[in-house]
């Protein structure tokens, strides 16, 4: 059989399913009073996507989360969905996702044998910015607020939480990883 | 009812997933193929950032209220999908009233002035974001996410010639709606395993109620991982093996309505850009 496919069926399979956990994650979400951007668990979800079904998977996943939730199902935080929420303010931290999915994945990959904890944290840090990098562009774009304002509203009040969910999101991508691989799921990163 | 209040839980949130926001009504909008309504969607929004003056406001604003009417979807459901922006939508009619610079001062409140740019500017600007997602979610209102998803696949297809898989793509959305109030249950019932041994998400700071969340998550990614390889081999042992001359259930077809419809969203950007040179 002639092989053209662009996507194997196992792939396909964890892909959906990995949507699926995002899905589930982003509805832990802590609205604040002070900004229009909530806390999610939705940041937390991207770098797992990223650091365990790396950089091509990870992206993909993220791309078929968002273009999912844009065709309507309630799946971003807080029960949103919709075209609306991507060309709207909040919409370029879910660009963002897609992009810091695939850098983090590619942090990972580039290691020797299994990627250590730090190689992790480092990537995550890597993907949190470019989440805010053009979350915050975008904020600053669709409501024509100067880069100072978008950056108070939009990401300073989150890094202390961020920190926070980096260092848990690390560890438990190391722990899913492991135990993956003791599972047979998931092959050992080879460089 | 698709659009009746969700229950606040992770597993009632999902209940009418596969329904999304759709509202079914007979109505012109409902029948279009889902791929025009996804170019219409598309150029909808360039037309909405073209315009710039009173008259292309004003043009754009009969627009929008002319699809409402047309889509016979109630008029709370549509101003719904506003409700979760409603802070950005004060926040930005505010900033833009006070701190838009202008000549022609109309009040003073204290040290805040009105000027009639800053007006102008701050209802343009409101009305902007709130037509936009007002428009979008019609797409969503009027189509169901399988049929969008099924329209993006057809709209994308060519794009295989350049490694776009269309047909994977929407495959995956198909198993994602499939397996979310799946996940979403399970999270919840590892939750609930969790609090039987003593794990307490409710209380505490942040820090505690997020280090409880660890135990919770790596199970779920596992269970994900174990789901996803049973369905794979579930797949191939059907013979799947991806879209090449795979027969549909619903196929789609345009009729004269989505001739109509595209003649429509052409005039429709042809006038947008059109206003930007009327006074």
């Amino acid at each position: 059989m002639k092989n053209n496919r662009l996507v194997s069926t196992r792939e396909m399979t964890l892909v959906g399913l990995f949507v699926a956990v995002t899905a589930a994650l982003a509805q832990v979400s802590i609205p604040v009073f002070f900004s229009p951007v909530p806390i999610t668990g939705q940041t937390f979800a991207v770098m797992l996507a990223g650091a365990i079904l790396g950089s091509r998977l990870g992206a993909l996943s993220m791309a078929v989360y968002v273009l999912l939730g844009a065709f309507g199902a309630p799946i971003f935080a807080q029960a949103k969905a919709g075209f609306g929420v991507l060309v709207g303010p909040t919409g370029g931290y879910l660009f963002g996702f897609i992009l810091g999915a695939y850098l983090l994945g590619k942090v990972v990959e580039a290691a020797k044998g299994e990627a250590s904890y730090l190689r992790v944290v480092v990537g995550m840090i890597l993907c949190t910015l470019v989440v805010y990098i053009l979350g915050v562009s975008q904020l600053a774009f669709v409501l024509k607020f100067s880069l100072a304002k978008a950056l108070t509203v939009g990401a300073i009040p989150y890094l202390p939480m961020d920190a926070l969910k980096l260092v848990l999101a690390a560890g438990v991508a190391v722990g899913v990883r492991r135990s993956l691989q003791a599972a047979g799921f998931l092959a050992p990163v080879k460089a | 009812m698709p659009f009746c209040e969700r229950s606040k839980g992770v597993g009632g949130l999902f209940n009418d997933l596969t329904l999304g926001q759709y509202y079914p009504a007979p109505s012109p909008l409902h029948r279009l193929d889902a791929r025009t309504k996804l170019v219409g969607t598309i150029v909808f929004m360039v037309g909405l950032f073209t315009v710039k003056n009173t008259a292309g406001y004003i043009f754009v604003t009969l627009f929008t209220l002319a699809l409402l009417v047309l889509s016979r979807v109630p008029f709370r459901l549509v101003l719904k999908s506003l409700r979760p922006l409603k802070f950005i939508l004060i926040f930005t009619l505010i900033i833009n009233l006070f701190m838009t610079s202008g000549e022609v001062v109309l009040t003073t409140l204290g040290p805040l002035r009105i000027t009639e740019e800053g007006l102008a500017r701050a209802v343009m600007m409101t009305l902007r974001i709130a037509f936009l997602v007002m428009g979008t979610s019609l797409l969503t209102l009027t189509t169901t996410p399988i049929n969008l998803t099924d329209g993006m696949e057809r709209l994308m297809a060519p794009g295989r010639r350049w490694g776009i898989p269309a047909h994977e793509l929407a495959m995956m959305m198909g198993i994602a709606l499939r397996f979310i109030p799946t996940l979403a249950e399970e999270t919840q019932r590892i939750m609930y395993a969790q609090m039987a041994r003593g794990a307490d998400f409710e209380s505490g700071g942040l820090l505690h109620r997020a280090r409880a969340m660890v135990p919770l998550l790596v199970p779920l990614f596992v269970s994900a991982f174990r789901r996803a390889e049973e369905l794979a081999t579930a797949m191939e042992a059907r013979c799947y093996r991806g879209g090449d001359q795979r027969t549909r259930m619903r196929e789609m077809a345009y009729t004269r309505l989505d001739v109509a419809g595209g003649a429509i969203m052409v005039f429709y950007l042809l006038i947008s850009i059109g206003s930007r040179w009327m006074g």
